[in-house]
């Protein structure tokens, strides 16, 4: 039997990253190790009062602490019943949209765009061609410029509260975020010329389940509380306070991170996911987009999930331009955050994060501090659906070179964008 | 040219890990700080301060580092850049500084403190906590 092992996935002590078992030819395991740091960090929430509880979970992570940020609100508001304003609400979307667009680009010029011209990594990238890297990092500001407008700062947003923001955005700084975003339309196409020129990544395929979020509106990353799951054509609703039958979470001996199925299959979450729940937006400049990119729903090639964020990245700037001319249009009313009023309940928010599906479950006592959360990242979603695809990446590579089968594992892993190093990032010697 | 920049990276959250953090805001405190030098007290994505780094005299960056060396003892990392497949999904801190040296063309150091345990806690080990006052010595001589 010969393993090859990529142990640098998870970075925390004993636990591996991505394990093969081979018999021959044939692929007898496969084992993909998660560290699972919000699972973690639940037990310091516990006790705490609920205005407590968001600085807490947004440090889960430092790429999608705006989506922990109003998850964690969300989640609270449907405890005490709060309903907040359509304001609110349009801010709240416009908050996403800059952390999708911040982290789609770190994701797609710094991580995967390497992979595809076989250069070891951002830094040899930055040195051949800078021009890639300058408008990911370009795309990147501007999303936390979004960020630190809408959020008061860019990491771990100190002005989304409880039933509203502490201070809304003045017109000025809206009108000069859309001059930003006008500019970002631009960098945004060339990112689709980009992933355009790349060669094809075409050596994984498998039929795969989807799970996204549900919204009343074309695609919205905050509203709604049913999440859609598409199997093979067929889709099925599950509320947001039913979400375990979403999940079914398994315990599995070689990962902390609990493996979810849906009706016995796993799923997969994040923009290829959102794309297929909610293709309704894909008409227009986006279907031109995907056309070139040669991108067909629902896809059987995780490597996909790639292409579907370069096309989130046009539709994140022109939702967040609809958004501002919108605040604009109607006039930016200086609202308080709505009164809140404690009560012993749960409430539960499903999110679509940069990544996609984030579940936050709060039980609170009549005070207001947490009684028992709950909090699944869609990189625990997503890791039975990565161990699926690992597996058939490996069965559909005809080449047995460890380097090869290797290189593969590693591209299927970031295409999924996983999330797993957030919580511990230290140097590792 | 902006002044002379330092930042602080880790969760403060995950006990040492956040030992650079925890560093950065001793530093911005200390009255011995030179006057013009800005010290920022980051998270964990390093390239959020691209702009910050930029057209500045240099940069002294402070992060973690689990290595052999006695826990909260400080080091000079002149690593060149790791090689991307030890890692799936994010930039190290050490290629996050190579790249924004390449980008920006700014001078920057990165310095990284032992850690004891980087487990869930806010609050720094013993050895590492004990260890803050030389570590502030040691970037105050370095500004």
């Amino acid at each position: 039997m010969s393993v090859i092992v990529i142990e640098h996935l998870a970075r925390v002590e004993g636990h591996g990253g991505i394990t093969v078992e081979l018999e021959g030819d044939a692929v007898t395991n496969v084992r993909f190790d998660v560290f699972e740091g919000s699972r973690l960090l639940e037990p310091l929430v516990r006790g705490k009062r609920y205005d407590e509880v968001p600085p807490i979970l947004s440090r889960i992570c430092a790429i999608c602490s705006a989506a922990h940020t109003l998850t964690s609100l969300k989640a609270t508001e449907a405890a005490f019943g709060i309903r907040v304003s359509p304001q609110t609400e349009l801010l709240r979307e416009l908050l996403f949209r800059g952390e999708s667009i911040e982290s789609h680009a770190l994701h797609l010029f710094l991580l995967a765009i390497p992979d595809y011209l076989n250069y070891p990594g951002a830094v040899a990238l930055a040195a051949d061609k800078p021009a890639a890297v300058l408008l990911g990092l370009r795309l990147k500001k501007l999303g936390n410029r979004i960020q630190e407008t809408i959020g008061g700062r860019a990491v771990h947003p100190v002005n989304a509260l409880v039933g509203g923001f502490g201070k809304v955005p003045a017109l000025d700084q809206l009108i000069e975020l859309r001059s930003g975003l006008l500019q970002a339309a631009a960098d945004a196409d060339a990112a689709i010329d980009l992933m355009a020129s790349l060669p094809a990544a075409d050596f994984c395929h498998s039929e795969t389940v989807y799970a996204a979020l549900r919204s009343p509106h074309l695609d919205s990353y905050y509203l709604g509380d049913e999440v859609m799951v598409v199997t093979d054509g067929n889709r099925a609703i599950v509320p947001a306070s039913d979400y375990a039958s979403l999940t079914n979470e398994k315990a599995v001996p070689h990962s902390h991170a609990k493996h979810s199925s849906f009706r016995g299959s796993p799923f997969m979450v994040g923009s290829l996911a959102r794309l297929t729940v909610n293709p309704r937006r894909l008409t227009g400049k986006l279907a031109v987009a995907m056309k070139r990119l040669k991108l067909s729903l629902p896809a059987d090639n995780p490597m996909d999930n790639n292409k579907a964020q370069a096309l989130e990245l046009i539709n994140d700037v022109e939702r967040a331009l609809e958004i501002i001319e919108q605040l604009l249009r109607d006039g930016i009313k200086d609202e308080r955050p709505m009164p809140v009023q404690p009560r012993a309940g749960t409430g539960t928010a499903i999110t679509e994060a940069p990544r996609g599906l984030l579940i936050h479950s709060y039980q609170y006592d009549a005070d207001g501090c947490v009684v028992a959360a709950d909090v699944i990242t869609p990189t625990a979603l997503n890791a039975a659906s990565m161990e699926l695809h690992f597996r058939r990446g490996v069965e559909q590579c005809a080449e047995r070179e460890e380097a090869v089968i290797t290189k593969r594992l590693q591209m299927i892993a970031r295409a999924y964008d996983p999330c797993i190093s957030c919580s511990v990032h230290l140097v590792r010697r | 040219m902006k002044p002379p920049l330092v930042i602080g990276l880790g969760n403060t959250l995950m006990g040492d890990d956040g030992a650079g953090c925890r560093a950065a805001e001793r530093l911005a405190r200390d009255p011995r700080l030179p006057s013009g030098i800005e010290v920022i007290c980051g998270g964990t994505d390093l390239l959020r301060y691209a702009d910050e780094i930029e057209n500045r005299s240099r940069v002294i960056l402070i992060d973690a580092i689990e290595s052999e060396a006695e826990p909260g003892s400080m080091s000079l990392i002149e690593d060149g850049p790791e090689e991307r497949r030890e890692h799936a999904h994010h930039l190290s801190a050490v290629q996050q500084a190579e790249l924004l040296r390449v980008m920006t063309g700014t001078p920057i150091r990165l310095f990284g403190i032992s850690v004891a345990s980087a487990t869930l806690g806010t609050e720094l080990s013993p050895a590492v906590a004990d260890r803050l006052p030389a570590i502030l010595d040691r970037i105050l001589e370095e500004l």
